[in-house]
């Protein structure tokens, strides 16, 4: 079973400028995307990151299922160090990646997920009856057939989720997954991630929803400036008790309280 | 993991790859033109050259053709590699497939496989079409042990070129200056067009060399040549040197820069 540790890790991106780059005058140094972060997501659980932009989900997520390799600290997936052992890591994980672009345009949504279900070693035989499952649990069968480069933004936004789901993976991950979905989608997509915990999934999901963070979280992890500046369990919050404590502890409500001053002053 | 696995996954990114190409359906009628095209340019040079020209003791057109198309189907297998790479960075499909339970290494291998074949259906229908219908000149006499021999060193080879150009593209994300220097290096000193005894001393050394004059002599002389294996031991003995060396090399070179590009973060970087 699936648990998640982070323990101090830390991320940089460095910024290595081009030749000649008085030319172009491109920015030189580094950016600190995770600074000593330690974290801890339990089997069968859901955890919700919360930040603003630029603020490290992102990179949280990919630290995770192993695109990345932290600078310092470890990733322990299931037991299994990404940077020593990243083969036991990546069979554990499944990262819903929406980007329209990472399908295949030219083949059907059946024929996209039984090329990626390869890859995750499902049986030829197996195939068929494990696509048709996951289409069905986010609604796209009726569109099982038809090419992806015709899809709705939702519509790709789905895919991705039975993308993630197809090789059953322990830990799920999802990158603002309602960002594209109507709300009866969202209300759906809600219920299919509630539904993964009594499966025995740890569910790791960034967002900038309270509603969805309040609706489907366990517990929540505020990062800001790519350090955790706030922890909850959030099973019995609502919406407005999240967003309260989500200005409390990033400070970002003064700039709030100050727009709204502008705002009522007619500035 | 297992060969039956393995299997299963290449004739599912065969199939990926077919289906891709068949809903694209105007280009195989272009592929089609393109290839009547490039045989009727090599024809005409050829004529124009005239008979008495006889590069190896071999008639000029079927010596272009087997040159250009061989040198074409190494050169558009070497950039299998890359463009897998390339184009999975820039669709986004790269992170998703790194992603999965099979290994990178085997990815870039299937993918390219995919253009292999590809590449060998093109090559194959070059050939017939150039030898049969053109010049009218016979295989009867060709070595096939010899000619096969050639064509799979020649494609380890092909191969691991393809996976240091793929390596540069994930390290640089500037492989297409590695296919520029293979490609115009290629064509001036591997014998694709002319042989290569005509360049001087320091060129012919340097063209000795690169494996694919050695992949270029060893097929001209077994397919128009009939020379046996023991006649191109020489050129076989090269060749399985260069890939003995340049697979593992390969190997280390593409996981060394993948490792490497998952610690900068630039994995999708292109």
């Amino acid at each position: 079973m699936g648990g998640i540790v982070f323990e101090s890790v830390s991320k940089m991106f460095r910024h290595r400028p081009a030749l000649f780059n008085w030319i172009g005058n491109e920015r030189s140094g580094a950016s600190i995307a995770l600074e000593n972060v330690s974290l801890n997501a339990a089997p069968g659980r859901i955890l919700v990151l919360l930040g603003p932009n630029g603020s490290g989900k992102t990179t949280t997520l990919k630290l995770i299922s192993s695109i990345l390799l932290p600078d310092s600290g470890r990733v322990l997936i299931g037991g299994a160090d990404t940077k020593t052992d990243s083969v036991h890591a990546r069979r554990q994980v499944g990262f819903a990646v929406a980007n329209e672009r990472s399908f295949f345009p030219r083949l059907s949504a059946r024929e996209n997920l039984d090329f990626f279900a390869a890859l995750e070693d499902i049986p030829r035989a197996q195939r068929p009856k494990r696509i048709a499952e996951v289409l069905e649990s986010v609604d796209l069968m009726d569109a099982a057939d038809t090419l992806v480069m015709k899809f709705s933004s939702g519509m790709y936004q789905r895919l991705a989720i039975a993308r993630a789901l197809i090789k059953d993976p322990a830990i799920l991950l999802f990158d603002e997954p309602t960002r594209s979905l109507d709300p009866a989608s969202a209300m759906q997509f809600w219920e299919l991630v509630r539904e993964l915990p009594r499966q025995g999934k740890t569910v790791l999901l960034a967002s900038h929803n309270f509603a969805e963070a309040a609706n489907v979280g366990d517990s929540v992890a505020v990062l800001q400036h790519g350090k955790i500046v706030g922890r909850r369990d959030i099973r019995y919050d609502s919406a407005e008790q999240l967003r309260s404590f989500y200005f409390h502890v990033t400070g970002e409500v003064k700039v709030k309280e100050k727009e709204e001053f502008l705002l009522v002053a007619g500035a | 993991m297992s060969m039956g696995m393995l299997l299963d996954k290449a004739i599912t990114v065969i199939r990926k790859d077919f289906l891709t190409g068949i809903r694209y359906r105007s280009a195989f009628l272009m592929t089609g033109v393109g290839i009547a095209a490039e045989l009727a340019a090599f024809y005409y040079l050829s004529r124009a050259i005239g008979p008495s020209f006889r590069p190896q003791g071999m008639g000029y057109f079927p010596f272009l053709l087997v040159g250009t198309g061989f040198y074409t189907f190494l050169m558009m297998g070497i950039n299998a590699f890359l463009s897998s790479v390339q184009e999975a960075q820039q669709s986004g499909t790269l992170e998703v497939l790194m992603t999965s339970r099979t290994s990178p290494s085997t990815l870039i291998f299937l993918n390219a496989l995919s253009g292999f074949s590809r590449n060998a259906i093109r090559f194959t229908i070059y050939l017939i079409a150039g030898l049969f219908l053109l010049s009218r000149v016979s295989l009867g006499y060709a070595n096939l042990a010899a000619g096969s021999v050639t064509f799979i060193l020649s494609l380890l080879i092909a191969a691991a070129l393809g996976i240091i150009a793929a390596a540069v593209q994930i390290g640089t994300h500037k492989g297409s200056a590695v296919m520029w220097l293979f490609g115009s290096v290629g064509w001036l000193m591997t014998g694709t067009m002319f042989p290569t005894s005509v360049l001087p001393k320091p060129l012919l050394w340097m063209a000795k060399l690169i494996p694919v004059t050695h992949c270029l002599d060893a097929l001209r002389y077994s397919l128009l040549g009939g020379s046996s294996l023991s006649g191109v031991a020489r050129e076989i003995l090269i060749l399985a040197g260069f890939s003995a060396v340049l697979l593992p090399a390969a190997l280390w070179m593409f996981s060394y820069m993948l490792k490497r590009a998952r610690l900068q973060g630039t994995l999708s970087f292109y």
